[in-house]
């Protein structure tokens, strides 16, 4: 087969093995690549370091399983970052697995950093209908959510302490893969003016900002080199990095492959013209 | 309005509104077609009234719930209707399993090579079903939560990532077999997903950290995506918008085709 054919037609299982490759190599070399944190994740470590101890903030993670290596680095940062900085915060959820998710990680700083289920922060679970439930929730949280995800009454918890309506809600930060975070704009953020903050999967990052362009957001994570840089803020050191080195990888690839397919085309579409053929 | 009930009392309560659900349903299913269209318009109808009347009509100070706020007659409702439609949302998730259950049962009756995909089906709902309930009881075995913990995290949390996982492998042989240089459109769609890419990684960051500062792919990338995505967005955002309430209008008002069983 001509070379210049053979490039535009690469079989996708070579495709294939060569992601995996690149996807799975960075976990076993050690290779920091310099991090330039954006204005972006600036701004949204900006938001959560302005905030006093006790501030309340509004956890809103609706994320899963599918999206955990973006989103859960994310929670990550966010959840230390507002430990680190004594901030009361409440995880809400509109996405079934999500509560259980950020539960897991939250218990696990919450060792490192001395944070209380109940005094420091509370999980208030799964719920349905984000647009109707959040519409009762900004006028009286208490008497929406009624309780934890163990289903006991918010009131006996000391975080709870002064939480009545939305606008006692300091910060917002939404992490999620899915346009949730308009619902939050619009029922929440804008109506009351709760600063708010938005983590997205690097997929959703064009969409998400033209509300960061028109300052309806104060702040916004983008996916996972947004954790990685947000960690680089936080002088953290985990996987992060790694992980944003596989993405770093993976993207190279595509590109090299678009890049490579393209070359041969025009290549070719020279050749044939050059033989008198169809260009 | 509605204050939580506890123990026994919480038991007949859910009971007591399974039972007047269905008998609800019962009922609505032997009316004539003519006349459940018409109850459905008029329960949509209402439904939609008070939240457009609740945010219309003008508000004044007034005391919710022991809060001060602003608000008019309907606002004091619209905290119990949040507390009701969840309860209806159950409902229709509740008909949505019988449904599953109905069809899956037809298919592994009529036993062909597909029913095997009908069997998992069962196994898994079941399995996920029997292993929750046993797992937030009061008192959970070792044995249940054992059982929850090889399901949801193991199984589902597993299955959830592989499955999304997989996409970058076809979204990797589909950009490379479909971004072609063969128009303008094409090559302006293709150098700007290069440069956004590059932009979006520390790697592409790093290839043009030595160029003038204007010219680094981050601030490229910033700009194409705020000055040249960010205007078409919200032109389309603002079309969608307009789209989304001329269906609802329509639904609102009973003039949508097939909202309400008409063939």
């Amino acid at each position: 087969m001509n070379i210049l054919r053979f490039l535009q037609t690469v079989d996708r299982r070579v495709i294939y093995v060569l992601l995996m490759l690149s996807v799975t190599a960075p976990f076993f070399l050690s290779i920091r690549l310099p991090m330039r944190v954006s204005p972006a994740t600036e701004a949204f470590y900006s938001a959560i370091e302005e905030r006093q101890p006790g501030d309340f903030v509004l956890l809103a993670v609706d994320w899963e399983a599918g999206t955990r290596g973006e989103n859960g680095p994310q929670t990550e940062a966010v959840i230390t970052h507002l430990m680190r900085k004594k901030c009361r915060f409440a995880i809400l959820s509109f996405a079934p697995q999500s509560p259980k998710l950020t539960q897991d990680i939250v218990e696990r700083l919450g060792k490192e950093y001395h944070s209380v289920e109940g005094v420091d922060w509370i999980n208030w679970g799964y719920k349905v209908n984000a647009k109707n439930y959040l519409k009762g929730f900004v006028r009286d949280i208490v008497g929406v959510v009624k309780t934890n995800n163990k289903t006991e009454p918010l009131t006996k918890f000391p975080v709870m302490e002064g939480i009545k309506t939305a606008s006692d809600i300091k910060l917002l930060v939404n992490i999620t893969p899915s346009s949730v975070y308009q619902t939050y704009l619009q029922f929440v953020a804008g109506p009351l003016k709760v600063p708010m903050v938005v983590a997205p999967t690097s997929v959703m990052v064009p969409e998400v900002f033209n509300y960061l362009d028109s300052k309806q957001i104060s702040g916004m994570m983008p996916g996972l080199p947004g954790a990685g840089e947000y960690e680089g803020k936080l002088g953290t050191n985990t996987k992060v990095t790694r992980f944003a080195n596989s993405a770093s990888f993976a993207h190279i690839l595509i590109i090299f492959f678009i890049i490579m397919g393209n070359v041969a085309m025009l290549l070719e579409r020279r050749q044939n013209a050059r033989l008198g053929g169809r260009a | 309005m509605f204050t939580p009930k506890m123990d026994g009392t919480w038991t007949g309560y859910v009971i007591g509104s399974i039972v007047v659900g269905i008998v609800l349903m019962l009922v609505l299913m032997q009316l004539p077609k003519r006349a459940r269209k018409y109850i459905l318009w008029t329960v949509t109808f209402l439904g939609g009234l008070f939240y457009a009347l609740e945010f219309f009509l003008p508000t004044h100070e007034m005391m919710i719930e022991g809060s001060k706020t602003e608000g008019n007659f309907l606002s004091p409702f619209v905290v119990p209707m949040t507390n009701v439609l969840p309860a209806l949302s159950a409902f229709a998730v509740g008909l949505g399993v019988i449904n599953l259950f109905q069809m899956h049962t037809k298919r592994v009756l009529k036993w062909n090579v597909d029913s095997i995909n009908s069997i998992a089906f069962f196994i898994a709902m079941i399995l996920m079903t029997v292993g929750h309930i046993m797992a937030k009881s009061p008192h959970p075995s070792p044995f249940a939560t054992s059982l929850y913990k090889i399901l949801f995290e193991g199984a589902l949390q597993s299955l959830d990532a592989t499955m999304f996982s997989i996409i970058a492998f076809y979204i990797t042989s589909a950009a490379y077999r479909a971004f072609r240089v063969r128009s303008v459109e094409a090559t302006l769609l293709l150098a700007t997903a290069i440069i956004v890419m590059l932009g979006q990684i520390t790697l592409g960051q790093l290839l043009t950290s030595a160029l003038p500062e204007y010219l680094h792919v981050e601030v490229v990338r910033n700009w194409i995506l705020t000055k040249v995505n960010a205007p078409a967005t919200r032109a389309i955002s603002v079309g969608l918008g307009i789209g989304s309430l001329a269906v609802g209008l329509r639904i609102w008002l009973g003039l949508e085709r097939g909202s309400y069983f008409e063939n």
